[in-house]
């Protein structure tokens, strides 16, 4: 098959690169239906446990998935008329934002303040009408830091900070919203410093911010490639046929992709990226092909040649690569699924391409050119040539100093063991934005002034109508509350304890004393009742269910850490272990993680980064597995393959041990590194063991590597290390080049990416060289010299 | 529109006649008085009834009394039957036009009658979807008004009446479908500062109770939110002879009899 596609590609170059760009517009037709998806949400699938019963929780208690906080600081006190006023029209603008909830935007001027004055109650909000005169702003003070509900949520324990908490509409994007709200603060210019925080703004500018810099850095890192590539070959042709390999293939995949109806999700945007990467392979046909053209002064021959021997490796790499992507779709979360599928089918592009579109044109190369490219190549290999030297000293060290080699890769090894057990999973999606940039620095504010932008829920389930309402009940939720502020980064939580402890004060003539839970669900009940008698439902629905038979405390959080959000429930978990809650019904007590459920966008994002980061863990796990049984199915011995893997784990572990040491969160970005490494790493050893088991197969026939003359043994590794070595370099340096524009983004995940994809590369190419000519010199004698293939394809020189 | 004409009101249908078209603040002014104010006082058993989105329930059944005085005054009186831990729980309101009503509370278990200040315009019913103003009445001076069209609804002729605050409000327009031969509203459709419908009225039936036509089926539907309230009266009766009395603070302790017969 791949004979008749070489043979078909060498005879009719240009009817072979017709008939690619030919399936390519067919792809390439498909674009304009592309739907796009930023929401990391959507990461789990509408009917996923998590959000099915977050969407119960916010249904049960009218509260909003998506809230945009809008913080204003004067610090010199936000107390005054003229900063008041500011707010107060500030907040009216919001309310008329399209896509905002209005009904349930919370601030000073619409979050009722029940509070006594003399012999009435008043129920209104605190800025309804904003203070003319230094006395009315003294009375909205006093009203203001009496009431524990407004203190630490609408006004900063200094005075200086208020918060509008905007909820949106599930459909509405927050980066939009939030950009209309920018423009409404940009008309206010006073001594009031602005700023907009909260998880939809997070969540929707990152979507927005990954595609831009996918946008950017693709093209960019091809440049750089394109660059790479010239300083290599000083080729145009060759730039042309390596990059245009990974723009078609790039087109096929997003093209079946968006012709099969995905949307173009988080994940998917970087698929382009991953398939220019993987395209590189290429160059160890351009390399072996500079050999045997200078060798043979044939065109045809060498193009021939280079095929019968990188064919084999870089059919089994791209296999293995191939075959790794996909396992990913057995996992759970459906953009990865959709993301391992079409970096799959677009490595089967490349593979096919390999065959076809690189011989033709390669053929297609002007005589003189390939010529001048032969020379270019011939004079820079020769023995004196400084990279080739290189490679061939790092084959001696393998090959002269092997035990030592590996005495000290497996020190490493067990330092990075050392190093991976520090490792603290964790994701904070503000911390993918860089410090000092605008939503890090609401967030920090926000967070030292006010209880914190990050919500979370615990739902306290009784299990019986009116459970809610007993004494006892209340109290035991007030406890909790207590237990659960002890942790720094909870900031503030409130429950239907803090309302019922606030109208039974408010109803005692403002009594310090009566500041407490009152003895009888009767007066609870009758308590409660005459709150919603005065404000609006919503302050009572959003705390307590309509049959009062489960609560929810409501928690604020100073940071955006998953860690937090685990760390309440545990909390939570431990509290109720060691105080059950008292009257619970038998029925409710037996289900798991009962009375408490936790619910929230804090706990949503606990929850799908933990999926997401275990699918992917898992699902690269099961891609090794099965990289390794084809490996060892085409070698026939498990031998070699478990050599061949050795480069890929010393790698692997060598950056997640690193991650450990350097403290960095382990978190959804670098899980996904893992398939990268995965994808490439292990195509290194491939090209490597290939090469040198083929080129024993021309020396002789031995059963076992051990079994020849040691110095014919180092003379093949020493060749592999050189010759197909050099190719490996190529491809690493190349590979890394086009990743490390990617340190210039303004993301951290893309910075994390980048710098640790140079990493991955130098390392693997770095560990294939040195481990492998190590490994097969000391365990040479228990390696298999194995079928030979060279016997199927001989080889002409 | 021949059915119509089959309608029971005589009295009324001189409003219905063509070349008499009231303006819109006649019609708003009939309207509230046929809806708000009919016949000097007022006795209902009334079951209110509010639902979640998600079709949770929480019903509240109570005697409704009301009383007009002079100016526009007004007293209501409630009491609530069930649920039954606030069994007992009764209210107190006095309407003065061109204020927030005075408000008393009593709550029985703490023995407390307490008195609230809130808004009228933005307050809710005892939790329900309908605001104080909705029950009682917005001051008819607080709108301006156009008469936009007349036009049929379920068979009914109604005058479409569209009405802006001018002061503080809820909603930012109104639209009101105002039964041409009764005036009673038939729907109304609120909407809010982004412009959007988010309330609707609608009554749901109209019967005739000692002569006056009253609406004793009505529901008020957040169509943003989907909760909604629903208000049936039963045992409507005008006319009782209600003295200034039941409507004291010594009442909301001890509900008065014969009215309120506290089961």
């Amino acid at each position: 098959m791949t004979k008749w596609l070489i043979n078909f590609s060498v005879q009719f170059p240009k009817t072979t690169l017709a008939l690619a760009l030919g399936v390519t517009v067919l792809f390439g037709w498909q674009f304009p239906k592309v739907r796009i998806d930023t929401d990391p949400k959507n990461m789990l699938p509408d009917t996923s446990a998590v959000r099915v019963y977050n969407d119960e929780v916010e249904r049960q208690f009218s509260l909003h998935p998506d809230t945009i906080v809008v913080g204003v600081v004067n610090e010199r006190g936000l107390l005054n008329p003229e900063s008041l006023r500011r707010v107060a029209e500030i907040t009216d603008r919001i309310l008329a934002l399209p896509g905002v909830i209005t009904r349930d935007v919370l601030g000073l001027r619409t979050v009722d303040d029940v509070s006594v004055n003399g012999a009435e109650l008043g129920v209104r909000p605190l800025l309804a009408d904003v203070p003319a005169n230094d006395a009315e702003v003294a009375a909205l003070r006093k009203a203001l830091f009496a009431n524990p509900l407004m203190v630490g949520r609408f006004i900063s324990t200094d005075a200086t900070t208020t918060a509008v908490y905007v909820p949106i509409e599930a459909t509405a994007n927050g980066k939009e919203i939030a950009d209309r709200i920018r423009e409404i603060l940009a008309a206010y210019q006073g001594p009031e410093r602005f700023y907009v925080a909260g998880d939809p703004v997070a969540r929707d500018t990152f979507g927005a911010q990954m595609f831009r810099q996918m946008g950017v850095f693709s093209p960019i890192a091809g440049m750089v490639m394109c660059v790479v590539l010239w300083l290599m070959f000083r080729s145009v042709t060759l730039i042309a046929a390596n990059m245009g390999v990974a723009m078609l293939s790039i087109v096929w995949a997003m093209g079946a992709l968006i012709g099969g109806g995905y949307t173009v999700h988080i994940m998917s945007s970087m698929i382009p990226v991953f398939l220019m990467a993987i395209s590189t392979d290429t160059v160890h046909i351009f390399n072996e092909f500079c050999f045997r053209f200078a060798e043979s002064r044939d065109k045809r021959t060498a193009v021939v040649e280079t095929m019968q021997v990188v064919g084999p490796p870089v059919v089994l790499s791209d296999l293995t690569t191939a075959a790794a992507f996909v396992s990913l779709a057995t996992g759970p979360i459906v953009p990865v699924k959709v993301f391992g599928i079409f970096v799959g089918v677009g490595t089967l592009a490349i593979l096919l391409m390999s065959f076809t579109v690189v011989p033709a044109l390669l053929m297609l190369m002007s005589e003189r050119r390939v010529l001048a490219l032969a020379a270019a190549h011939t004079g820079k290999t020769g023995s004196g040539d400084s990279a080739s030297g290189w490679l061939l000293a790092l084959g001696r060290l393998g090959v002269g100093r092997s035990r030592a080699v590996l005495l000290v890769g497996l020190g490493l090894l067990v330092l990075a063991a050392a190093g991976m057990s520090q490792i603290r999973i964790n994701n904070n999606l503000v911390s993918w934005f860089r410090a000092g940039s605008e939503i890090r620095e609401a967030d920090r504010v926000m967070n030292e002034k006010l209880g914190g932008t990050s919500t979370g829920y615990l739902v306290v389930r009784g299990g019986e109508p009116d459970f809610v309402k007993r004494p006892e009940t209340l109290r035991w939720i007030e406890a909790l509350q207590r237990d659960l502020e002890s942790d720094p980064l909870v900031g503030k939580t409130v429950s239907v304890a803090d309302v019922v402890k606030r109208i039974n004060r408010v109803l005692h003539g403002d009594q310090a004393q009566f500041d407490t839970i009152p003895d009888s669900a009767e007066i609870v009940a009758q308590q409660l009742f005459v709150f919603t008698m005065a404000v609006k439902p919503r302050d009572l629905d959003s705390l307590v269910d309509y049959p009062f038979q489960a609560a929810n405390i409501m928690l604020q959080f100073k940071s955006w850490d998953a860690d937090v959000m685990r760390r309440a429930i545990a909390r939570a978990e431990a509290f109720a272990r060691a105080h059950p809650l008292p009257g619970l019904p038998a029925a409710t007590a037996a289900q798991a993680g009962a009375p408490i459920k936790p619910a929230g966008i804090a706990n949503f994002n606990l929850v799908w980064n933990d999926e997401v980061l275990w699918g992917m863990l898992s699902g690269f796990i099961s891609s090794l597995v099965l990289v390794l049984v084809l490996l060892v199915f085409e070698y026939r011995s498990l031998r070699w393959g478990v050599v061949s893997f050795v480069p890929l784990l010393f790698t692997v572990a060598l950056i997640y041990g690193a991650v450990g040491l350097v403290g960095k969160d382990f978190d959804m970005p670098i899980s996904v590194l893992s398939t990268l490494s995965l994808g490439m790493a292990i195509d290194f050893a491939i090209h490597f063991v290939s090469r040198f088991r083929a080129r024993m197969a021309e020396a002789g026939t031995f059963r076992r590597v051990g079994d020849a003359p040691p110095e014919l043994v180092a003379d093949a590794l020493l060749w592999t290390a050189g010759r197909p070595g050099r190719g490996i370099m190529r491809n690493a340096v190349l590979f890394a080049a086009g990743f490390f524009v990617m340190l210039f983004a303004s993301l951290t995940p893309y910075i994390t990416v980048g710098a640790f994809m140079a990493a991955i590369m130098i390392l693997s190419s770095l560990a294939t060289l040195l481990f492998l000519p190590a490994l097969v010199t000391v365990f040479g004698r228990w390696l298999p010299q194995g079928p030979r293939r060279s016997a199927e394809q001989p080889l002409q020189n | 529109m021949k059915t119509q004409l089959t309608f029971f009101w005589p009295l009324l249908f001189a409003a219905s006649l063509p070349g008499q078209a009231p303006t819109a603040d006649e019609i708003a002014g009939k309207s509230q008085q046929a809806f708000s104010y009919a016949g000097q006082d007022m006795v209902a058993r009334v079951v209110m009834t509010l639902v979640t989105a998600r079709g949770e329930q929480r019903v509240r059944d109570l005697t409704l009394l009301r009383r007009n005085a002079d100016a526009g005054r007004q007293k209501y009186f409630l009491y609530f039957h069930s649920p039954a831990d606030v069994r007992g729980t009764a209210f107190l309101v006095g309407k003065e036009p061109g204020r927030d009503a005075d408000r008393w509370l009593f709550i029985p278990a703490i023995n407390l009658v307490q008195r609230i200040a809130a808004r009228d315009a933005e307050s809710s019913f005892v939790g329900s979807d309908f605001s104080y103003e909705d029950v009682s009445g917005r001051p008819l001076p607080a709108d301006s008004r156009k008469l936009l069209r007349e036009e049929s609804l379920n068979g009914r002729a109604c005058y479409v009446v569209e009405s802006v605050p001018k002061t503080r409000a809820s909603f930012t327009r109104k639209l009101a479908w105002i039964d041409r031969a009764n005036f009673l509203p038939l729907k109304e459709e609120y909407f809010d500062a982004q412009q959007a419908l988010f309330r609707v009225f609608t009554a749901d039936e109209v019967r005739d109770a000692d002569g006056l036509p009253t609406v004793t089926r009505r529901t008020m539907k957040n169509v943003k939110s989907g909760h909604r309230t629903e208000v049936v009266f039963k045992q409507v009766k005008y006319n009782a002879g209600l003295g200034e009395d039941v409507f004291t603070e010594r009442a909301l302790r001890r509900p008065p009899a014969p009215w309120i017969s506290g089961d």
